[in-house]
This record gives C-alpha cells, structure tokens and sequence, in this order.
C-alpha cells in the first residue's frame, strides 16, 4: 500500500467546507488553475462531480485527466483523497 | 460517425449501456466525458473489423513471411545508410578511439541481427521471387518496390562483411597503438 501525503491527511481529516479545489491530495496550482476555469473552484464542486461519476474509479479518473491534464500518479492521489473523505463523512 | 451531440441524454446513456460502459447519469459535467468513451468504443469496434483480412493472410504461409519482412527489411536498409556513410569516416581518420568502439557497438548489435535476419530470410528469399508475380495480380496495393529485393539483399550483406572484417582487423591492434 502506498503511504497518503500530508495534503492527503489534511483533507480527509476534516469537513471540506469552503476549502479550494488545490487543497485536494493531487491538485497543485496548475491543475487547480485548470480546474478553476472550467468551474469547478471549490473541493466540494470536485466532490459533486465525484459523486455524480458514481464514485467510480476509471471514470473519475478519465474525468480529471480530461478536464485538467492530471496524469496518472495526480489521479490516483486525487481520488484516493476523495474516496477516503467520503468514506468518513458521507457512508 | 454520428454527432453526439444532437442526442439527448437517453440516447447516450442507451448508447453507452450497448457498449457495456459503465457510467453515471449523463448530466452538462459529464456529457463530454461519456461523448468520448462512446468514440473511442465505436473506433474499437471499427478496428477490430480488418482482423478478418489478416487471418486471410496467415493461411497462406509464404504471404504472411513476405508482408510481415517488408517492414523490417526496410528498417534495416535505412539502418545501413548511416553506416555505409560511415565508412569514409573510419578510413580517412584512421580508426578514431571513440568513434571506432561506438561503432564496434553499434555492428555487433547490427550482426546479431543481421544474423537473425539471414536465417529468417534464406529459406523465405527464394519462394517469394516467383510468388511475387502470382501477388502482384491479387494485391494490387502493394507498394512496388524501387530497388529490387535480392539487391538490397547484397547490399546488406555486403556491409555486414565489410564491418566484420573491419571488426576482426581491429581486435588484433592494442587500444594504446591506435592513439599514436
């Protein structure tokens, strides 16, 4: 298993509430630049789009790759961030 | 291809269950992802149609060597350009140290396969010159070829002995002479 980030540790600790979409493990300035443009400002805009893509790993994936240039390693991290924020606070 | 873009939610989200896509609801966030997938399943679906033309051309043994060689050949022929340019250099410089054991790599590497190349080729080269003219009816898009094929046979071998004549010449001679 390979260990989560400090960034993945910071999020899935805690509400998302308001918090940017680059406080997502994965997204840094680029990425969150991207993804900001296209609307998607806010970590919880992500997490709607998560959510509406059934959680499902391979289209999230797809989903960010295509929107934002995330390679593989930025959507894995994304995603696991995501999964695990869900699992504590949504299940 | 049809647009995607002129159907409705249902349509595409019937669409993607016929391609066995697994997918949410195709909502404004979503639409252009599913439009994608549903390209890329039906350009699959259009590569996979050829398949059966190459099993036509895998019953008949001798076609399947000839085609799947021209790649290769050709390969190696552009491969021997830069080495026959080469030679010039070697001689008028007197065997360069650097230069020299690049190019030792570089034909050792080229040997081995040559050498595969060879025992592939000599039962094939002498079948497919009288097949050759029974192919030219049937398959009509096949590229004529410039330089005909026992040419380029020589001239591949000619370099090859070339470069291993130079090789064992080489062998003999101590690294530390060369510099002087």
């Amino acid at each position: 298993m390979s260990s989560t980030s400090q960034k993945h540790k910071d999020f899935v600790a805690e509400p998302m509430g308001e918090k940017p979409v680059m406080a997502l493990a994965g997204i840094g300035e680029v990425l969150g630049k991207r993804l900001e443009e296209k609307g998607f400002d806010k970590a919880y805009v992500v997490l709607g789009q998560f959510l509406v893509l059934k959680k499902d790993e391979e289209l999230f994936r797809d989903w960010l790759k295509d929107t934002c240039g995330a390679n593989a390693k930025q959507q894995g991290d994304c995603y696991g961030c995501l999964k695990e924020w869900v699992h504590g606070f949504m299940s | 291809m049809s647009s995607f873009s002129n159907m409705s939610a249902e349509e595409i989200s019937s669409l993607l269950d016929e391609h066995g896509i697994k997918h949410g609801p195709v909502v404004d966030s979503t639409r252009n992802l599913y439009e994608k997938k549903l390209k890329e399943a039906m350009a699959k679906r259009k590569q996979a149609k050829p398949s059966p033309d190459k099993t036509f051309y895998r019953e008949e043994e001798e076609e399947v060597t000839y085609v799947y060689r021209t790649p290769t050949k050709s390969e190696n022929f552009m491969e021997s350009r830069p080495y026959m340019r080469s030679k010039p250099e070697w001689t008028a410089e007197e065997l360069e140290h650097s230069a020299s054991y690049s190019g030792y790599s570089r034909s050792s590497e080229y040997r081995g396969r040559d050498y595969d190349e060879l025992s592939h080729k000599m039962p094939v080269g002498a079948k497919t010159a009288p097949i050759r003219s029974g192919q030219d009816a049937p398959k009509a898009p096949k590229s004529p070829r410039l330089i005909p094929l026992w040419v380029q046979f020589l001239c591949f071998l000619a370099v090859a002995v070339f470069l291993y004549f130079v090789f064992s010449s080489m062998e003999s001679s101590e690294p530390l002479k060369v510099i002087e």
